[in-house]
């Protein structure tokens, strides 16, 4: 028990202090996570979006692969996207392993199915009157598609959203691909992972708990962007 | 080719329009012309075919195969750019876009990059058209269905369409709210540049506000007035088709299936004692109801089914009849449609 406080006592004095170290892996998680949540976005959005409006054969299958993909394990994706850049690999003369982009390549093939899937939700629901209405006042597709997006933007937000979460709080990619170097690639995840194991639990917490007030900050956000509706 | 057609001002025309669903001829419409600026009512009972056509008119459905001409060119593949916005629809649940309504009036608006004070301006008007001023701020999902409607509508005539097309326009709202959207489409007739199409189950109000009743019945047009029509099912016996709607069992001339019947109420003879003749139809039953139309009379009478009769108003009142009284109808069989 008294691990644990003594535990407190230290992430409190680290986050009071502003320690250096436990506020440049906080800002670095937060850079790797929004370029890789942005990319994903970028990616699963409009692929979302297309799968979510037409029909097409296979539509179904594609659907179960993406919510399967979804429960992918970081580190299936870790390994994977290291068969491909480690020096070995076909992408190995990239230099990419044990980089922030490494990191950010594995966020967003882990983010990429659940935002893609979650747009899916969110476009098939809205009322597929709102497309035709728009056609009928006078739209191209392209005003169509926009205006069903805009439709489904707090589900899309939620998406997104939901995106960020999984890689925020991803360790097994983080860890086989950015390879945790102090002052590089460590990310909250990786950190607290690694001071753990070294018996630093209160440095440990400290990045614990500046995780669930970002999870409670983006929450926070996200309800008075839906109240302001 | 029905383009010789098209003189004047007659620019919308339907030719040869079939439509299927689930290999189904939902829509069988051989020519169907609109005129510029007249009010048209389509009406026919549910799964009539009233919605596909006004969706393949709308352009929102491209029909399985036919032409759609309009001003002379055929625009049945759809999407142009210089007709969008020409040909507008309003559903029957229509849909506002999750804003304000002012946002939603000036949809169309926007989409044709009109100036955001003329876009203020218009939405003001088409809003106090459709008696909704002071609403323009109110979020469009909190209105009521009445209002929402109402809104939609003023939303379409913001961009000032050349046809509108009205899915049901009153079949979900309050009798208010139903006569101030019969005022505002009595206001397009009276405006004379905007061709209306809507339909409706309601055969009054089609009367009240349109210029041309256009009848469907099983997707397909009926030249008459869609009184007497029956759904059932045919019934062999011999050499004898019955066509049985579940409460009376009526001759018909065709052997094979049917899905309805209709009989012209001119075809039906009304007298006080059974009519002796070769007819093969006849039914005992009690005036329930009686509406004088000019110089005739429709006579609604409860024989099992409701029928009605139109005889002229001479012999109305040679006959003395009156509501509750027993009559009896004859008809042929060859007075019977089949669908």
């Amino acid at each position: 028990m008294h691990f644990i406080t003594e535990g407190f006592k230290t992430a409190f004095f680290l986050i009071f202090t502003l320690n250096r170290e436990v506020f440049e892996i906080v800002i670095f998680t937060l850079k790797v996570s929004f370029w890789g949540t942005l990319l994903s976005a970028l990616f699963g959005v409009p692929i979302g979006f297309y799968i979510g409006i037409k029909e097409f054969p296979g539509k179904s299958i594609v659907q179960t692969v993406l919510n399967t993909l979804m429960a992918l394990p970081t580190v299936v994706v870790g390994l994977t996207v290291y068969a491909f850049i480690s020096r070995q690999g076909p992408l190995g003369e990239w230099g990419l392993l044990f980089t922030p982009s490494a990191v950010i390549i594995g966020q967003w093939i882990l983010a990429t199915p659940l935002i893609c899937a979650l747009t899916i939700s969110a476009t098939k629901s809205v009322d597929k009157k709102v497309g035709a209405t728009a056609l009928t006042l006078g739209a191209n597709a392209i005003q169509e598609s926009t205006t069903i997006l805009k439709e489904a933007r707090f589900a899309l937000f939620a998406a997104i959203i939901a995106g960020f979460g999984r890689v925020i709080a991803e360790v097994g990619a983080a860890m086989m691909l950015g390879g945790n170097i102090r002052g590089y690639t460590r990310t909250m995840t990786t950190a607290i992972a690694l001071e753990t194991s070294k018996g630093e639990f209160g440095f440990g917490l400290a990045l614990g708990f500046i995780l669930m007030v970002i999870a409670l900050g983006i929450n926070l956000f996200f309800t008075y962007f839906q109240r302001r509706k | 080719m029905i383009d010789h057609l098209i003189i004047d001002n007659q620019y919308l025309v339907l030719e040869k329009i079939h439509h299927y669903y689930k290999q189904k001829d939902v829509l069988n419409i051989p020519s169907l012309i609109f005129d510029r600026g007249k009010v048209y009512a389509l009406v026919g009972p549910n799964g009539a075919g009233k919605t596909t056509l006004l969706f393949i008119i709308g352009l929102l459905l491209k029909p399985t195969s036919g032409r759609i001409l309009y001003r002379g060119k055929e625009i049945t593949e759809g999407d142009s750019k210089e007709l969008r916005g020409k040909i507008t629809m309003i559903f029957q649940d229509p849909i506002l876009f999750n804003s304000t309504v002012k946002d939603n009036v000036e949809y169309g608006l926007k989409i044709q990059k009109v100036k955001s004070s003329d876009r203020k301006r218009k939405a003001e008007k088409c809003l106090e058209m459709v008696g909704l001023q002071g609403f323009a701020e109110r979020r469009a999902r909190e209105l009521s269905s009445g209002e929402a409607q109402r809104v939609a509508i003023a939303r379409a005539l913001a961009i000032h369409p050349e046809i509108l097309l009205l899915d049901e326009p009153t079949a979900n709202v309050d009798e208010v709210n139903t006569r101030i959207l019969e005022e505002i489409i009595q206001g397009l007739i009276k405006d004379r540049e905007t061709t209306v199409i809507f339909s409706t189950h309601n055969h009054n109000q089609a009367f009240r506000l349109a210029d041309e009743m256009i009848t469907l019945m099983d997707g397909k047009i009926v030249p008459f007035t869609p009184e007497n029509i029956f759904k059932g099912k045919t019934v062999q016996d011999g050499e004898d088709t019955w066509f049985d709607t579940g409460r009376i069992k009526i001759y018909i001339p065709v052997k094979g299936e049917a899905k309805a019947i209709f009989i012209d109420p001119r075809d039906i003879l009304i007298s006080l004692t059974p009519f002796s003749s070769s007819a093969r139809n006849c039914f005992a039953g009690s005036i329930e109801g009686v509406m004088v139309n000019g110089g005739w009379v429709k006579i609604q009478v409860d024989a099992g089914e409701h029928l009605r009769v139109m005889i002229t108003q001479k012999s109305f009142f040679e006959m003395g009849l009156n509501i509750g009284m027993k009559v009896y109808l004859t008809f042929k069989s060859s007075a019977v449609r089949v669908f």
